[in-house]
């Protein structure tokens, strides 16, 4: 009796075991990418492919840190082909030694990218696939803001939301109110002093974009610090909402494309980041108004080139913190953002 | 049912060893992340985390709002388990299950509708400048107050429910016997009433305040980066600043107090036994 117990119990575990999935037979390709409007890049950008390569792309979804963490665990049989993070993330792959250098000979479309998004990093481990500016979204009924200065004024300051520092768009935004008061990165001291001593009046540090429809939506904010992706659902809200022009420029953003090292599916990767690259998918993704093109053949109508980051002009004068500069002080502007503004 | 010990232990294996491997090994791995620091074993972690004035008022936050939110929850609690014990046998079925409805809606869709209430343009603030007591709206949300409200308004039916149950069992002639005996309500309540629903104010007491301290959606969304808790605190580390770490250190920190307050709790309520 006893035994055949254990007999069921070992059938059981064996049972268990059984249940994982068997290794898959045709080629596939693993990417990591922001989770975000999966269904549009399903239609444009996944679909095509498999049918293009005949092979099967395995899609993982979530934040830039996540992936990062993903990959340093699995750096010795890497899971992920592909992925896409931050120019500041890629750099830190890059040092960690989680990506390889892109062979850009098997991108056709390299030549047709924006200068900016060719090697962002310098050290050819990473590709732009799309950029963004950041600037502010407000009500112009409430306000006009013509200087990033003014979010701070006395009329404003208790009606904005301000991106928390942990956001990719909390340094620019900081970084642009710096260079309004006269300061520039990596010294972010005076700016974020600035944003501590109205800590109580903001209404809030927003961790998502997303969160800020409903907030403008409800009357709770008039004006916040974005960046152009999150602006669309904004946009379609029916109230009198404007993208700002401040006098010191727009700051923003670039989403790279990395290769893991010592990945099995190196030829496919680049296949699929050729693919994505290409004049077709890349105008696609922007009329869906997802990713603004990095791709400067794409040509789109005005009507969308007015609610994307659009153009050679306005790519080269966003105003940047490189992702060096970023990294090396990130833990201090932190610490700076904890004294002064968190608590 | 079984013939031998053995046995009973033979089929009690497989679950234990699912659980030791899916859940007991990685918890101990997880946790004594916090004390394996580059290499070494180490509590710096954890003196980083007590010398750290944010997390310090985080913690105190924590606690604070997780202390009120149970006291608060026991005073409503008494008072509602009164009335509906109070109700005829079919009237209280019905009353417990309008308390329990609302944990079968999902805490996010009850965070957000709180979102709505308390805003600048929601209810409460209309309300306010109607009667006049304001001019212009209060800022409600993103404060502790709002993640007070959104914290008991999500717990407070554990609280009914376990002290409902612990008045159903409660002999129905004490209160009028020490009426006879001259004790005015406060005495009944003190004196007779708590002694006798004690337990179900430890469970419900526990189980108010393990959700409130551990609760995640409810701050995150009601209070935000402004009003960060030792959760959201927690969930920051992890996806932000990857410092799994000071996240381990945290994760301890919660267990400690869960366990600590239903050790507490139960200490309490045995002492009176006694006494």
């Amino acid at each position: 009796m006893i035994r055949s117990t254990f007999a069921a119990s070992a059938a059981l575990l064996t049972l268990a075991a059984g249940a994982m999935p068997a290794s898959a037979q045709e080629k596939t390709l693993t990417i990591s990418v922001y989770a975000f409007a999966q269904d549009a890049y399903n239609r444009i950008l996944y679909k095509p492919f498999e049918e293009k390569c005949g092979c099967k792309l395995v899609v993982e979804t979530g934040n830039s840190a996540e992936r990062l963490a993903k990959m340093e665990a699995n750096k010795n049989a890497p899971v992920v082909d592909m992925a896409v993070m931050s120019m500041a993330d890629a750099l830190t792959a890059a040092r960690r030694g989680l990506v390889q250098k892109i062979d850009t000979s098997k991108l056709d479309n390299y030549d047709k990218l924006y200068d900016l998004a060719k090697d962002p990093n310098g050290d050819g481990m990473s590709v732009g696939y799309t950029f963004y500016a950041t600037s502010i979204a407000y009500r112009s009924d409430k306000m006009d803001i013509k200087s990033w200065q003014d979010l701070l004024s006395d009329k404003v300051v208790g009606n904005i939301a301000f991106p928390n520092i942990s956001t990719n768009q909390g340094p620019p935004a900081l970084y642009m109110l710096g260079l309004s008061m006269g300061t520039n990165a990596p010294d972010l001291k005076k700016p974020i002093e600035a944003v501590g001593k109205h800590a109580g009046d903001i209404v809030t540090f927003y961790n998502r974009s997303s969160q800020l429809v409903q907030l403008f939506q409800q009357g709770e904010i008039w004006a916040a610090p974005i960046g152009r992706f999150a602006w669309e659902p904004i946009s379609k809200l029916g109230l009198p909402i404007k993208w700002a022009k401040p006098k010191e420029g727009q700051t923003g953003g670039l989403n790279v494309m990395v290769v893991s090292k010592g990945t099995k599916n190196e030829d496919l990767a680049l296949e699929f980041m050729d693919f994505w690259l290409s004049t077709k998918v890349q105008k696609d993704l922007a009329d869906a108004l997802v990713d603004s093109p990095a791709n400067k053949e794409v040509k789109v109508s005005d009507d969308v080139a007015a609610n994307i980051t659009y153009g050679a002009e306005t790519a080269k004068n966003l105003k940047l913190i490189p992702a060096k500069v970023d990294l090396e002080n990130r833990d201090r502007w932190l610490k700076e953002w904890n004294a002064d503004v968190a608590q | 049912m079984f013939q031998n010990r053995a046995e009973g232990f033979a089929l009690a294996l497989p679950a234990a060893i699912f659980a030791a491997v899916i859940f007991i090994v990685p918890v101990i791995i997880l946790l004594s992340g916090g004390m394996h620091v580059n290499g070494h074993w180490t509590l710096s972690a954890y003196t980083d985390f007590f010398a750290s004035s944010l997390d310090r008022l985080v913690l105190w936050r924590t606690l604070k709002l997780g202390i009120l939110v149970t006291l608060v929850a026991a005073i409503i609690g008494y008072a509602s388990a009164f009335a509906i014990v109070s109700l005829s046998p079919s009237s209280r079925g019905r009353m417990i299950g309008i308390v329990v409805l609302p944990l079968m809606i999902s805490p996010v869709a009850r965070t957000y509708a709180w979102l709505v209430i308390l805003g600048r343009t929601g209810i409460v603030n209309q309300a306010l400048m109607t009667v006049g007591l304001t001019d212009e709206p209060i800022r409600l949300l993103f404060s502790q107050t709002a993640v007070f409200v959104g914290l008991l308004q999500l717990f407070l039916p554990l609280m009914v429910i376990s002290l409902v149950s612990a008045l159903e069992n409660m002999p129905n002639d004490v209160v009028p016997a020490a009426r006879v005996l001259g004790a005015n309500w406060l005495q009944i309540f003190f004196k007779v009433i708590l002694p006798l629903t004690r337990e179900g104010l430890v469970i419900g007491g526990t189980l108010v305040f393990v959700g409130s301290v551990t609760a995640y959606i409810t701050p995150a969304i009601l209070g935000g980066s402004k009003v960060l808790t030792l959760v959201t605190l927690l969930y920051q580390r992890v996806t932000i600043a990857n410092d799994l770490v000071s996240a381990s250190v945290i994760a301890l920190i919660l267990i400690v107090m869960s366990f600590g307050t239903n050790i507490l709790l139960r200490k309490i309520a045995t002492a009176r036994n006694r006494a």
